[in-house]
């Protein structure tokens, strides 16, 4: 059994591991969907408002009604999936903002799971519906709960600059878990970096372990090797010091690019910190992969490697279709430049929060008073005759509907445009 | 042929593979976009409002039908139920209780257990078909049946013979299951008798997870607070606030103890006395054993006259003559006082106590016992970590009984 197949078993591969196409179709399917959702909902409140007025005029138009309604249908413009991902991506910069905030600033890994949090909730879930802003507190506070850096609510809300109440932070826990599919466990590159840095620390002392397919080389031909590449991007003054100075940089990019672009989705964790190491020194990255897969490749190799016994390099199909893989992947995160230092981006981002404002699912706003108002009501636990596990929360869920409707009655009696009408459609 | 790391499938349900849920999340998108008003599965009242994981949800939470109660603690209510279109296949069903006093969302040892059983598939560690939640944000777990109640009951019961085949069948699963935690970068971090449960086909399976974490990164402090008392090692109780997966082997060595003399080996009433209880009996812990043990925060220094030399293999074979000389060797090799020094669970798989005569049982011929579904009911209620009080008083009458 090799590393693979372990991972193979693992929920970020099962659940959260994607081609280009198939992410490219979820989003676009969630987005339709949101869409759809939002236009209804925009609908019912429009609904809402012109029967009010209806009633306060008196006899109302039929006709002038439905050219009314045509128009501003036709204005309900929603987000495309690339907005949306947009959002997201500034939204998972903030994560990374607020993490910093708190005394100390929370550990990398838990911020970097709240981000993949926000990214997988979104993958079936529209901004048009929940606001990132709303979920974001949350998935950090979920990611403290799940990475072994708890803190309490009180506390964590209390680090949040601005009002933010802990009902606040908590309120969508359930939904964020719910989008999560209830896996938890996120598997980040930075312990495969660890590893690496260590592995090739130890060559560069004479202390290298040969791969078990090559056993004819010594620690001093490792060490001879790694002495002998290229040079490094930014001259420095020891293999030691290069060795630390591509570890940092690899990290940054690991916690930057990696968080924010799809690399998560498309590759797996080792594949993602090669490719960031890549970026960060390329010749010690790929002494790295000769380590270990053998054989240079390079497009101006035409044939396969051969070793000194004229055999061909029996990992050379591995290594080609990595160093495929890993171009792919350090390309994209090379492409990325963070939102908040880029102006172009920045009124992009501008604009698209400018449409969200006008089409913001109405209905699902306020979370956390969505909330209040369902654990203030009395459980309506009813277990049917059956034991069936449906009839029960469908009864329940029935019961809340029931009487969410009635409150929103008894509130919109104090508005000013007097109580909603829209009891009808209940009942349509 | 040695025990495959893997053991054999266990034949209960199927899980639903990881392909299935992505297909279905993009039919239930697609469905419920075009037709909002029908969908696959008949249900009394169709909402068209519903969030897509929402759906999902629903979906998944009408694949199962609760039939009965089996359990109820202060964290949880199991009940035994099967999978809505087979009657046949049997799930237990754990629905985490709301604590009203905890109001920073879900718990943590459903947290906990959640993460890790979502990752950790393996013969021999308790299967997490579905997580699913009613509408009133309670959280049911989908696990594995498993009727044939935990260790503890086969252990306590003094109607059941078994010899050490048995114990090296019991054994043998119960490795292969801390084995693959270890690989997944996990640690159970609560092993002992009743988190030992059985299958009807008498595979063992490791359950609880409430305590489970992830092996921190170096230098990155973790609790000493784990592990269920009798079962917790050394460093443990010296208060070590790093440390690895050797912690869980040393309780396994206290459960292949426990196993070979039917009471638990080192049963301390405070954790004070468990230190001298395992000064006792495996010797005293001093840096010349195991260096740095002096500086464990915990740590106290025995007197000259009260050291006790540290265990050798005779005293293994002499106080568990039923292992034989090859299985006292594996013994002591799980139960070194430097976790530095002990096995671990690669290691312990390949030792060749295993692969010596007797072999183990075949999982059909293992002794078994009946009343299991309400065995597994208390088990799958009691929190992580939690001490279960009757197990202690009735563990200490045995304890009295045995030093008669």
């Amino acid at each position: 059994m090799i590393e693979d197949d372990i991972y193979r078993t693992s929920s970020q591969y099962r659940l959260w591991s994607y081609t280009e196409p198939s992410l490219q179709s979820l989003r676009a399917t969630t987005n339709a969907v949101a869409s759809e959702r939002v236009r209804a909902a925009l609908r019912r409140s429009r609904e809402a408002h012109q029967s009010t007025a209806t009633s306060e005029a008196g006899t109302p138009l039929p006709e002038s009604n439905t050219e009314v309604k045509n128009r501003d249908e036709k204005d309900v413009e929603c987000l495309t999936p690339e907005e949306e991902l947009v959002l997201v991506r500034y939204y998972c910069e903030k994560t990374l903002e607020l993490g910093e905030t708190y005394k100390p600033p929370l550990p990398t890994m838990v911020r970097a799971t709240a981000i993949q949090y926000l990214r997988r909730f979104y993958l079936t879930n529209s901004p048009m519906t929940y606001h990132p802003k709303s979920i974001m507190a949350c998935a950090l506070f979920v990611a403290t709960k799940t990475d072994n850096y708890y803190i309490s609510l009180r506390q964590f809300a209390d680090g949040i600059p601005g009002d933010t109440t802990t009902e606040d932070v908590i309120a969508p826990e359930f939904l964020l878990m719910q989008g999560l599919r209830f896996t938890f466990d996120v598997r980040h590159p930075f312990r495969g970096l660890e590893g690496g840095v260590m592995e090739l620390q130890a060559i560069a002392q004479g202390q290298g372990q040969p791969a078990p397919h090559l056993p004819h080389e010594t620690a001093e031909d490792l060490q001879q090797g790694l002495l002998s590449i290229a040079p490094p991007p930014v001259p420095s003054s020891s293999m030691s010091d290069r060795i630390a100075r591509a570890h940092g940089t690899t990290r940054e990019l690991l916690k930057s690019a990696a968080q924010m672009t799809d690399a998560y989705f498309l590759y797996t964790p080792s594949q993602i910190w090669f490719s960031a190491f890549l970026l960060a020194d390329r010749p010690l990255a790929e002494f790295l992969l000769d380590v270990k897969l053998g054989g240079p490749v390079t497009a101006t190799i035409p044939a396969p490697e051969t070793d000194e016994n004229g055999l061909v390099n029996p990992l050379y199909e591995i290594r080609s279709k990595l160093h495929h893989v890993l171009t792919e992947c350090s390309a994209l995160l090379q492409s990325y430049t963070p939102l908040s230092s880029d102006p172009a981006q920045m009124k992009n981002l501008k604009r698209i929060a400018k449409k969200l404002y006008h089409c913001q699912n109405p209905e699902k706003v306020n979370l956390a008073a969505a909330q209040k108002r369902e654990s203030t009501q009395p459980s309506t636990a009813v277990q049917s005759d059956a034991g069936v596990v449906t009839s029960e929360s469908e009864t329940e869920r029935l019961a809340k509907k029931r009487k969410l409707e009635q409150e929103q009655k008894v509130r919109q009696e104090d508005d000013v445009f007097g109580p909603e009408l829209v009891t009808q459609r209940t009942k349509q | 042929m040695a025990l495959s790391p893997f053991g054999s499938r266990s034949p209960s349900m199927t899980v639903h593979s990881p392909n299935t849920a992505i297909r279905l999340r993009a039919t239930a998108a697609q469905k419920s976009f075009t037709e909002p008003a029908s969908a696959a599965v008949s249900r009394p009242v169709q909402n068209g409002d519903r969030e897509l994981t929402e759906q999902l949800n629903i979906d998944v939470r009408e694949r199962y039908v609760k039939d009965k109660k089996v359990g109820e603690g202060t964290y949880a209510v199991v009940y035994v139920g099967h999978l809505r279109h087979d009657p046949s296949s049997l799930v237990a069903i754990k629905k985490i209780k709301v604590n009203a006093e905890y109001k920073d969302g879900l718990a943590m040892d459903a947290v906990r257990e959640v993460k890790y059983l979502q990752e950790l598939k393996h013969p021999n560690v308790i299967a997490l078909h579905d997580v699913f939640s009613s509408k009133d944000q309670n959280l049911s777990l989908v696990l594995e049946f498993l009727p044939g109640g935990d260790l503890e009951m086969l252990i306590k019961d003094s109607d059941i013979h078994y010899g050490v085949a048995d114990i090296k069948a019991w054994m043998g699963m119960l490795a292969r299951g801390v084995w693959w935690c270890h690989e997944n970068f996990v640690l159970h971090r609560d092993i002992k008798p009743n988190n030992l449960l059985i299958a009807s086909d008498g595979e063992v399976k490791l359950a609880d997870f409430g305590l489970a974490r992830s092996f921190a990164d170096p230098l990155f402090n973790m609790t000493h607070q784990v592990i269920t008392r009798w079962y917790r090692p050394p460093e443990l109780l010296y208060g070590a606030r790093q440390y690895s997966g050797a912690v869980d082997i040393w309780s396994m060595g206290m459960v292949f103890a426990e196993l070979l003399l039917r009471v638990p080996f080192v049963a301390g009433n405070t954790d004070l006395d468990q230190t001298s209880k395992i000064c006792e009996a495996f010797g005293t812990p001093t840096e010349e054993n195991w260096p740095g043990v002096s500086k464990l925060p915990y740590y106290i220094a025995t007197d000259k006259a009260h050291l006790v030399p540290l265990q050798g293999r005779d005293f293994f074979m002499r106080q568990f003559p039923t292992a034989g000389p090859v299985g006292a060797d594996l013994l002591m090799s799980m139960c070194a006082l430097d976790p530095r020094k002990r096995s671990t669970a690669v290691q312990c798989l390949r030792h060749n106590w295993w692969t010596i005569e007797p072999r183990p049982t075949r999982n059909e011929d293992l002794p078994r016992k009946s009343g299991g579904t309400k065995k597994m009911g208390d088990d799958l209620t009691r929190r992580g970590g939690e001490l279960d009080e009757g197990m202690f008083k009735s563990a200490a009458r045995q304890l009295d009984f045995g030093m008669k």
